[in-house]
This record gives structure tokens, C-alpha cells and sequence, in this order.
């Protein structure tokens, strides 16, 4: 078995964070007694991920995807537990750690903008001090797989939301990292753009072994390239595991799809109907009873076709996370 | 040199990035030229109406506000926008990709920025050192000059040890412009040699903000005022203040939360 790239282990941060009542009373009151609130931003999560691996961290707005993220990837300091990526511990920011790892944040820019994505990419160049053949043959190779040849030489500047997520992502990978840590990659774009950063995260991942980590909202960037998952919700671990099992785990329905051969029947009695046309009905039916309805409906009901399907996995991980919500106000 | 690549690089970025709109640049040209021409007047009618002042001569002052202004470029070419650009990104939060770079982060922070027409400050300064030590009719030897030379590095590193702890002071305080104006206020208080103020301001403006030693200490050496004692001062404060300036960067790294995403 090889040795795992990231292993972290009982990963903790919590920041003191200020807070006051509103208005301008105590905001007056604040400039001279500030009260302060501990956050458990993450509040010991462990996992460990293997070489290659490309893992989806899902959760909630403020779930501490991002700032696992961050201790990751060195910029954060954790209040408890210490990482290990590549070996190395990632708070001391060691050049040789960070010269193979990246950082992608869909929402923030660090390319030059008044300028063509060819000079940020100098620069990038000239940061991690790559050697020009290897640095332009990485550049080409890049920009000829994400389709950018013109758009390399525009300024960033007049270039669309999508056009710059790929010029980050360019800029973000010429050093060829062996780790990734995308933070929202694809937040904001159209669905093809979406797909086309999918595909090539994922023919990133084959053609040079990297491991990544990547935090979306989209399910459908988890889908096309994640095996393995981790939830986390509220600072802990709820998660870890192959997306299929996620679903087998927190879904307690199927739906069932019948398409009748007769274009009527009733069905009321197998399950809940969620949908009823001419020829068509679809029922939600608890997970474990699956085999014992769509038994009796072949043996009962006159069909043409049947299917028995997974509620869509977003369905799933509401579902999730309104649960452990639920749990947590509770208790 | 690898860091003179890096450096160069940022440098050639600066440069493309004044050149990316035309009309702008022909207008920051026009613009340096007119600044420097009424540098230049203002510059000339206060001095003709100026003698002398506690002991320096009327051309030893010019000295004096030549090497001000010469620091004020450098200041303002080099040092300052770093130090806005620093504190913008610790409010925004995109430090976070200076901070995964494989290059020291410090040095990282101080050379990314270059206003090259900042520099017409400097050549304003040029010109009225020019014109001082021509007026002062000594001649300046070489140990002089080199004396002057080690004096403005000191100085500078000095200011730049001061913006950086200032600055990274944003790192706990997020929001720190008004500190800036306060430097601004203080600096314009090295046009005139601090030996005219008085002790506690003087004192001040050398041990708090080094505006004696980035400005009156050079001149010294210009005027032959400078002892080897003051020089060798000036030499153990920048160190000891590049130190601490290590100090505190490397503990606002380490509070640094990044703006949440």
C-alpha cells in the first residue's frame, strides 16, 4: 500500500472572532470593550488521502471546507493537530513543499489585470524559477488543451468570467504541482465552461498522477470527478467515503420510473406518487422495500418499461445536512 | 540571482502594465515633466528668500531638501505602493497566493510593486543636490561621497524596516490608512535638518521614525558634518530594525486569517 500523500490527523482552527449588538451605541461601546466569540472553524477532522486520489470536500456555506483547505496549503496556522502533506508540515511553508503544491480559489484573481495572461505567466516563471523549455512546453500544452490560443494574448481585463478561470488555472499549474487545492473552481460558470475546467482538472490528474482536493458547490464537479467524498459540517467530519456509499447511506428512498403499457393504472397503493401522466408514473418508495414493490408492480400492472433510480445526490445532501442541523439544534 | 530574475521580472511587468494604455502614458509623461518644472520653481523661491538656519548655510539646506526629496522618490517609487499593495490584500484576503509561493514571503511582498514615475521625485532631488553641492564650492572626495552613498542605503533600508512594521501591523488592525497619512505628516519634517527642532521632536523623528537618518544623516556626509560615530549608529539601528522588522512579519504571518471566502 503506498504511503499516504496527506495525512491529517485531529485538524482543529478556531478563530476569536469580535461581535457586538447593531447600531451605533454599541458600536462605541466595541471601540473600547470588544467582546470576543471562540468559531470552531474546523473542530477535529481526520482523514488521509492516497496519491492520485481526487477527493470532493462537500458542505455548507461555512462548514470549513476552505479552511482545511488553507491549513493545507500552509496559509493558516491549525489551533490543533498537525497536517502532513508530501511529508512535509504545511504551516512552515517550506519553498520545497510549496513549489509542488497549488492553490486555486474560484472567486479571487492573481493574474496581472491590464495585462495579456502570457506576461502572468512569465512571472510565474520567474517565481518558481522553471527552466524556459520546460516552463513553455507545460504553457503550450496547457493552453492547447483548454482550447486559450488567442485568448492567452488578450488582456484579462476584457476576457469573461470563464476565459479567466482558465487563465488562473494555467498560471496556477505551470510549475506541474503534484497536490491541488481547488476552492471552487468553477464558481460562476456556465455548464460547459464548468466542464471544460472538469476535463481538464481530470486529465490533469491522469497524465501527471496529481492528488486533489476540491471543494464545489456544483454536485455535478464532484460527480464527474470525484470517487471518494468527505462531508464536513460544521467543523467535523460527518463523511468519508466512495460517493456511492454516501448515497446508499443517507437516502432512505428510491424512486421507481413505470412506464405502462396501457397508459393507465393505479398505483397509490405501492408508495407515494410523486408524478402521474398518460403512459408514465413515478413512485418514492422506502430503499429497503425496492425489490418486494417492484415485484408486485411487473406482477400486477401491465409494463412496457421499469426503472429504479437514486434520488438526485443534491436531494441527498440537503438531506444530510438538514438532518445533522436539525440534531444540532436539538442538542 | 535568482532573486535579481525576480525582481527584473516584476520590474518588466511594472513597466508593460504603464505601457498597456497608450494615452495614459503620454499623459503620466507629460504629467512627471510638469511636476518636475514646478518642483523645480516652488523650490527656487523659497530659497531665495531662505539664509541661513541654525548653522547651516543657505546652499547646505538646498543639500538637505535635495536628499529629502531624492528619499521621497525612492520612498514613493519603490516602498510605498508595496506596502498599500500589502495592506489591500491583507483587507481582501489574496495574499493567500503571495503566501503560497516558494520565495521568501517578505521579500516576496516588498518587490512586486515599481511606480517608475514616482521617480521624477528623485530627479527633482538629483537636479537640486546638483545645484546645492555646486553652490557649497567644496569639493567632495571620495570618502564623502561613499559616506553619502552608505548613509542613503542606511536611510533607506531604515524607512523601508519602519513601513514594513507599520504596515504588517494591518495583519491585527486590518484597517490602518490613517497610520500612512500619519508617516506622510511626519516624513514632511525631513525637508528641514532635525537639528533645528527641538530635543523630544528631534528625538522622535530619529529613534520613532527614522526621518533623521534617511534624510539629514546623507546630507551630513555632504557637508562634512558627519562623524564616523553617527555613520556607525546609523548602521546598528537598520540592522537592529530590519530584525525586528523580521519579527513582526513573520508573527502578522502567522495571526494572518486570509478574509473568509
Amino acid at each position: 500500500m503506498p504511503t499516504p500523500i496527506v495525512t491529517v490527523t485531529d485538524l482543529a482552527k478556531h478563530y476569536k472572532v469580535p461581535t457586538r449588538e447593531a447600531g451605533l451605541k454599541a458600536a462605541t461601546r466595541s471601540l473600547f470593550k470588544r467582546k470576543y466569540n471562540t468559531v470552531k472553524a474546523v473542530d477535529g477532522i481526520s482523514f488521509t488521502i492516497e496519491p492520485g486520489e481526487i477527493v470532493g470536500f462537500l458542505g455548507p456555506n461555512g462548514a470549513g471546507k476552505t479552511t482545511t483547505l488553507k491549513m493545507l496549503s500552509g496559509l493558516l496556522y491549525p489551533t490543533g493537530g498537525t497536517p502532513n502533506v508530501l511529508g512535509f508540515q504545511p504551516s512552515r511553508r517550506q519553498p520545497n513543499y510549496l513549489r509542488q503544491v497549488t492553490l486555486v480559489m474560484g472567486n479571487r484573481s492573481q493574474m496581472a489585470w491590464d495585462l495579456p495572461a502570457l506576461d502572468s505567466f512569465d512571472l510565474q516563471r520567474a517565481i518558481y524559477g522553471l527552466p524556459r523549455a520546460d516552463f513553455e512546453r507545460t504553457r503550450d500544452e496547457f493552453i492547447e488543451l483548454l482550447e486559450v490560443k488567442e485568448l492567452v494574448k488578450k488582456p484579462v481585463r476584457n476576457l469573461s468570467l470563464g476565459e479567466r478561470m482558465k487563465m488562473e488555472i494555467i498560471g496556477a499549474l505551470l510549475h506541474r504541482p503534484k497536490v491541488l487545492f481547488l476552492d471552487e473552481p468553477t464558481i460562476g460558470l456556465d455548464v460547459t465552461m464548468q466542464r471544460r475546467i472538469r476535463q481538464f482538472v481530470s486529465e490533469y490528474n491522469q497524465r501527471y498522477g496529481a492528488t486533489v482536493l476540491l471543494t464545489s458547490h456544483y454536485m455535478a464537479d464532484v460527480e464527474a470527478l470525484c470517487k471518494r467524498v468527505i462531508v464536513i459540517h460544521n467543523g467535523k467530519l460527518l463523511f468519508d467515503g466512495d460517493l456511492a456509499a454516501l448515497v446508499d447511506r443517507f437516502s432512505a428512498f428510491k424512486t421507481i420510473g413505470v412506464t405502462l403499457a396501457n397508459g393507465f393504472g393505479s398505483f397509490s397503493q405501492y408508495g407515494e406518487v410523486l408524478n402521474q401522466d398518460t403512459g408514465h408514473v413515478s413512485l418514492r418508495i422506502p430503499r429497503e422495500k425496492t425489490p418486494e414493490i417492484t415485484a408486485r408492480i411487473l406482477a400486477e400492472q401491465q409494463v412496457d418499461d421499469l426503472t429504479v433510480e437514486d434520488p438526485p445526490i443534491e436531494d441527498v445532501i440537503e438531506k444530510v445536512f438538514s438532518q445533522k442541523s436539525a440534531e444540532g439544534d436539538a442538542g | 540571482m535568482r532573486i535579481i530574475k525576480l525582481i527584473w521580472s516584476y520590474l518588466r511587468i511594472g513597466v508593460a502594465n504603464e505601457m498597456q494604455y497608450r494615452v495614459n502614458f503620454f499623459i503620466q509623461l507629460l504629467q512627471s515633466f510638469i511636476s518636475l518644472a514646478t518642483g523645480l520653481i516652488g523650490l527656487w523661491l523659497v530659497f531665495s528668500h531662505t539664509t541661513a538656519l541654525s548653522g547651516w548655510s543657505q546652499p547646505e539646506l538646498l543639500a538637505v531638501m535635495g536628499v529629502y526629496l531624492l528619499m521621497g522618490g525612492i520612498i514613493k517609487t519603490a516602498i510605498q505602493p508595496n506596502m498599500q499593495r500589502l495592506m489591500d490584500e491583507i483587507q481582501n484576503g489574496t495574499l493567500d497566493f503571495a503566501l503560497t509561493k516558494p520565495v521568501d514571503g517578505q521579500l516576496l511582498i516588498s518587490i512586486r510593486e515599481f511606480r517608475f514615475w514616482q521617480l521624477t521625485d528623485g530627479v527633482v532631488g538629483l537636479v537640486v543636490l546638483a545645484i546645492a553641492i555646486i553652490q557649497i564650492q567644496e569639493r567632495i572626495g571620495i570618502g564623502q561621497a561613499l559616506a553619502f552613498v552608505a548613509a542613503l542605503a542606511l536611510g533607506g533600508i531604515m524607512i523601508y524596516c519602519f513601513w514594513l512594521i507599520l504596515t504588517t501591523s494591518a495583519f491585527w488592525l486590518i484597517r490602518i490608512w490613517e497610520l500612512v497619512n500619519l508617516f506622510e505628516g511626519l516624513y514632511a519634517a525631513g525637508r528641514w535638518p532635525v537639528t533645528i527642532y527641538p530635543n523630544w521632536l528631534r528625538l522622535g523623528l530619529t529613534f520613532l521614525v527614522p526621518v533623521a537618518f534617511a534624510v539629514t544623516v546623507p546630507a551630513e556626509a555632504l557637508t562634512d558634518r558627519l562623524t564616523p560615530l553617527t555613520l556607525l549608529g546609523a548602521a546598528g539601528l537598520a540592522i537592529l530594525l530590519m530584525g525586528v522588522a523580521r519579527f513582526v512579519w513573520r508573527l502578522g504571518v502567522r495571526s494572518y486569517s486570509g478574509a473568509s471566502a
